[in-house]
């Protein structure tokens, strides 16, 4: 019954490791996310031009960091592109950062492609013959219907990206794996920390999901219309 | 007010305008009629440049439209437009999807846009439905507030791309209401359009067109009831 014998107080010895462990994978993973996205809205335009010099570039890059593995960018940009680039490493969550967010920004350029294309070309062309230029429909009458589309992929990528973080460990990073893999490694037990790791992702994974959905309620409310009728006065 | 210069528009290698002339006099209405891929509604979309044109010319009061140094954005805001398929903005009210563009190119107030909206909608009969999502209006009554939404800008022309087409038949009735209003006001408007009974009514002027050409245009009267030309005669033997 070797199974059932588990040291969980080996665990509780290692708190402070998970602890920190957490605290850098959310560090981590929000700071990609957010970047990933205001650079994704970048290419993501980008891959809806019409200017060829600017739609090229993009879908390369998009199509680049897609079809690596996230494991191959990490080692790429930590131990290649940034000491070759500054002749120096800033450490882990430098390059750990700069990865999830150049690689996410891929992903999440698809998902603002498509949820602009996803909007009926007439709504542009109205907007267009009311006088609004390009730019001023995109903002006014475009983004605003393609940002509701786009909410439930982005979360996905949220939920991905949390778990995608943890391939840091493999420049050293010491997040909730890490914490881990210390675990294990000292004392040849495999079952208590990964199973903790394990259930620390799930509950951050947890925590998003609802999070995300909460987003959604929200921004759905001026799509249903009851909602915003209650409390109005028709005229 | 409008005037159209050797005009043509291809696709690609598909020619849809093979040189069309034409002048649209102020106050005038103007259907367009023809078979379906005779380029009826590319020609009206080439007049406020929503297709870029391929050759030619186009000035309205003047101004040439497809000239690099011409702001088009400018002359759309005196050109509305009514689409087959209405294209409001779901994601906004009745009155949101008027005031939008007064507020934001004209820089009118909220309050001004908002009386100047409710003024058009009591014109097209839809004051009780300012606050609703068009999602909750019949195809009829968003077409109505797609036309208060392009008069809200106070454009000097109107051009109607089949505003009917996509209605139930029950529902043109009231489309078609709205726009003769508009017309005996003295609106400048072309309208492309399968309601025969409306050009007749209406127009002061029918375009035939057929292949990229006009092929027969006049008043109502004689076009419709004294057809010159063969292809006019037979499409409208078809279908009166």
């Amino acid at each position: 019954m070797d199974f059932l014998d588990m040291r969980w107080d080996l665990i509780w010895d290692y708190r402070e490791f998970f602890i920190n462990g957490i605290w850098v994978t959310i560090v981590l993973t929000i700071c990609g996310y957010i970047g990933g996205i205001i650079f994704g809205v970048f290419l993501g335009l980008g891959k809806t031009s019409k200017r060829k010099w600017l739609y090229w570039p993009c879908k390369l890059y998009v199509d680049l960091f897609r079809g690596t593995p996230m494991l191959v960018q990490i080692l790429i940009i930590h131990l290649a592109l940034i000491p070759t680039v500054f002749g120096q490493s800033f450490g882990f969550m430098v390059s750990g950062i700069t990865a999830l967010i150049l690689n996410s920004a891929a992903y999440n350029a698809e998902i603002i492609r498509a949820g602009i294309e996803s909007i009926d070309k007439g709504q542009m062309e109205a907007a267009r013959s009311l006088g609004l230029t390009h730019g001023q429909a995109m903002r006014r009458v475009i983004l605003p219907q393609a940002i509701r589309r786009m909410i439930p992929p982005l979360g996905n990528e949220f939920i991905a990206l949390l778990k995608d973080s943890s391939l840091v460990t493999v420049i050293a990073a010491n997040d909730i794996l890490y914490a881990a893999k210390i675990v294990s490694g000292a004392h040849f037990r495999f079952w208590e920390p990964y199973l903790v790791a394990a259930v620390l992702y799930l509950l951050l994974t947890f925590i998003i999901t609802k999070l995300v959905a909460f987003i959604e309620r929200r921004f759905s409310i001026d799509y249903n219309p009851r909602k915003k009728r209650e409390g109005r006065v028709d005229v | 007010m409008i005037k159209v210069e050797n005009l043509h528009k291809s696709f690609g290698k598909l020619d849809v305008l093979k040189g069309i002339n034409y002048e649209v006099r102020e106050k005038e209405v103007v259907c367009v009629i023809g078979p379906s891929g005779s380029g009826k509604s590319t020609f009206l979309r080439c007049i406020n440049l929503l297709e870029e044109i391929t050759d030619g010319a186009i000035y309205i009061e003047g101004v040439q439209v497809n000239d690099s140094k011409t702001d088009i954005n400018l002359i759309r805001t005196e050109v509305g437009m009514v689409f087959q398929q209405f294209n409001l903005f779901p994601h906004m009210t009745v009155i949101e999807n008027i005031t939008m563009a007064p507020m934001f190119i004209r820089k009118l107030s909220k309050s001004e846009a908002e009386n100047l909206a409710l003024e058009l909608l009591d014109k097209v009969g839809l004051r009780e439905k300012a606050y609703n999502y068009p999602q909750q209006l019949s195809g009829g009554q968003q077409q109505r507030v797609a036309i208060a939404r392009a008069l809200a800008m106070k454009p000097k022309v109107m051009l109607f791309d089949e505003p009917t087409s996509a209605l139930d038949p029950e529902m043109v009735k009231e489309v078609l209401d709205v726009m003769k209003q508009l017309a005996h006001e003295g609106m400048t408007m072309v309208v492309v359009t399968h309601e025969m009974g409306f050009a007749r009514e209406v127009a002061d002027r029918v375009v035939f067109m057929d292949g990229g050409y006009i092929v027969e245009q006049g008043q109502p009267e004689k076009l419709f009831d004294a057809p010159q030309n063969e292809r006019t005669k037979a499409f409208l033997g078809k279908i009166l």
